[in-house]
């Protein structure tokens, strides 16, 4: 299954606003980790979200903020995973 | 040293005079020397001073942990007012209860965090660090790093002593809002010297500061390095793969986390393995137990391949911290002994009390009691409270009429033949999840606060990575039908409350079982549960 950027960014926005958010929007840019929208643990369960909805693995290695950092980098990470 | 140690700023003073240019902070790509520090906490101190900032005052810091951050703490020290480190997780209405208990006139925060804050929640100024917010939360606005580019003269008039109030750390309270304790400049100086003496903390070392700075542990990594004019390095983020990249990178000899952060750290077990962390000196737990299994885990993968120590520490933000379990003793904490939390810290006593105020011998289980230098002052502006935790020490002969105060913990601990203690339990129904300790009223007020809520429970399952899960209970008012309340009641908690907050579970029953008095049945819904 390819899963575009456009449709993974879609289901994260979804996810951050039912978990994390509580129904508000952040930009695709806005820096989640640093500005500490994201806790730790948070970014855990969004990876065990982004796991079983995708069908994708994500490595320990790949688990950092270069692909944590923002709704665009992870929508990409989903999407190159998925390719 | 050529300052004696009373204030937090002395500690700043003396590292500067060790040397001026050794790397004080790490931030992101940023250093920051010891005279940088001197140099922008003085612009910053004077311009507090300016915005009308006295001593005594309360200043609050409201930003995610940075070099601006570090600096705040010691401006608001040099001018003798009081920090306060809000939970940069804090939402709007914890900000605005905190801001209004502790009267804070003028803060220091996050322009994007300001912006989102209740309109007068700040009377003065807030000194914003970004783009500029709206005029809202605050009485006038100042731009942060332009004031700290100044190089401004402090102000440094003012008598400062050990007495005074340094801070103002916030804990959950049982009254369903959160408590302030009162922590005066001894009680910090005091902190520093007794953790960078069990640490062995010296100059050369770099210190990894991953634990937010509101947190009394957090807080310590800033005063312990800043005693020993060692680095800091501030990390943001604790994912896995950034944890190991900072300690490789950074070359980071000590870290102090708490239970969760290992299971994240040891997700690279395979990496450590391949290239051991070398540089690596110590690691320190506080904020709960370690499952046995991480433990072990990370006695292989540091302890054996790169020789780095292990502390269980325990405390309590009364009096910051209370015990620690030395690297070559971590062994009696096990299954079958049980939650060994060690000894007492340097320059404290820990005595064992049973219910008629009498020490407890030896397998006796009492009540932890602390006496030493960082007993706090009390709970600010709430006596019934202090007057429960902070009581008269009741061994101290009766001629010295009462006057030192000890603190009394609520957790039950029991003492083997050689002096070590072991934590049992707690007398109350604290919560403790992710290193944070969370009061079930504070969680029951939030459910409340959705309007859909009739009366509610919560509590803690136990959880051997989180210390506990977070469970409540909750009968509906009239009309609400349970299916769609819960989603609503959930929205309405993550929207106002921080995350550690949020409940695993939310189940609906048409009443809360009642005990005798007529009080929700806490201990017997929380069974009930465990038990299916």
């Amino acid at each position: 299954m390819t899963v575009s950027t456009e449709n993974a960014a879609a289901a994260i926005h979804e996810w951050l606003r039912e978990n994390v958010t509580g129904g508000r929007e952040v930009a695709d840019d806005y820096p989640l980790i640093d500005n500490g929208v994201l806790t730790s643990l948070q970014t855990v369960e969004l990876v065990t979200f982004l796991e079983e909805r995708f069908g994708i693995v994500v490595e320990d290695e790949e688990f950092d903020e270069e692909n944590f950092g923002s709704v665009r980098a992870i929508a990409g990470l989903v999407s190159s995973k998925t390719a | 040293m050529t300052h004696p140690e009373f204030t937090l700023h002395d500690l700043l003073h003396n590292s500067v005079e060790r040397d001026p240019d050794a790397v004080a902070v790490v931030d992101g790509k940023a250093e920051y020397t010891y005279g940088d520090l001197d140099r922008a906490s003085g612009s910053l101190c004077a311009a507090l001073v300016e915005a009308g900032v006295e001593k005594g005052d309360r200043v609050g810091v409201f930003l995610e942990k940075s070099w601006e951050a570090i600096v705040a703490m010691l401006a608001a020290s040099r001018t003798g007012a009081a920090y306060v480190n809000i939970n940069p997780l804090f939402k709007p209405p914890q900000v605005a209860y905190l801001a209004q208990d502790c009267d804070i006139r003028v803060m220091i925060g996050d322009a994007a965090r300001l912006d989102e804050l209740d309109p007068g929640t700040v009377s003065g100024t807030a000194f914003y660090k970004g783009e500029r917010p709206r005029e809202r939360a605050a009485g006038g606005l100042t731009d942060l790093v332009e004031v700290l580019a100044r190089g401004d003269a402090p102000d440094e008039t003012r008598q400062v002593s050990e007495a005074d109030l340094a801070t103002i750390l916030y804990t959950s309270g049982s009254t369903g809002m959160p408590k302030g304790v009162a922590t005066s400049q001894r009680n910090v100086v005091a902190g520093a010297q007794i953790v960078t003496t069990y640490l062995e903390n010296t100059h050369e070392d770099r210190i990894l500061s991953a634990l937010p700075l509101h947190f009394d542990a957090g807080m310590s990594q800033f005063t312990t390095s800043l005693r020993v004019g060692a680095t800091l390095v501030l990390q943001r983020s604790r994912l896995p793969g950034d944890l190991t990249k900072a300690l490789r990178r950074h070359e980071i000899t000590g870290v102090t986390g708490v239970p969760p952060l290992w299971s994240l750290l040891l997700r690279n077990a395979k990496s450590i393995q391949e290239e051991p962390l070398v540089h690596l000196r110590y690691i320190a737990n506080t904020g709960g137990r370690i499952p046995q299994a991480n433990l072990e885990e990370l006695k292989r993968l540091l302890t054996e391949l790169s020789s780095t120590r292990v502390y269980l520490m325990y405390g309590l933000t009364e009096a910051f911290r209370s015990t620690y379990l030395p690297p070559d003793e971590v062994y009696r904490s096990s299954p079958e002994r049980g939650w060994c939390i060690g000894k007492a810290i340097p320059n404290t006593e820990i005595y064992v009390i049973d219910d008629a105020g009498h020490p407890c011998a030896p397998g006796e289980v009492g009540e932890l009691v602390h006496r030493g230098p960082t007993v706090a002052m009390g709970y600010w502006g709430n006596e019934e409270a202090t007057a429960k935790a902070y009581r008269p020490n009741p061994l101290a002969p009766p001629e010295l009429l009462d006057v030192e105060r000890v603190v009394y913990s609520g957790d039950l601990v029991q003492r083997d033949e050689e002096g070590y203690l072991y934590l049992l339990g707690r007398n109350d129904a604290m919560i403790k999840t992710q290193g944070y300790r969370l009061s079930p009223e504070e969680v029951e007020n939030l459910l409340i606060g959705s309007g859909l809520v009739h009366e509610a429970c919560a509590f803690g399952i136990p959880d051997p990575e989180m210390g506990h899960l977070v469970v409540a209970v909750v009968s509906l008012k009239d009309g609400n039908e349970a299916a769609g309340a819960v989603e609503q009641i959930r929205e309405h908690v993550i929207k106002n409350g921080p995350p550690y907050m949020v409940p695993r579970e939310i189940l609906v029953e048409d009443e809360l079982p009642k005990t005798g008095s007529g009080k929700i049945d806490r201990k017997g819904i929380s069974n009930a549960y465990a038990n299916g």
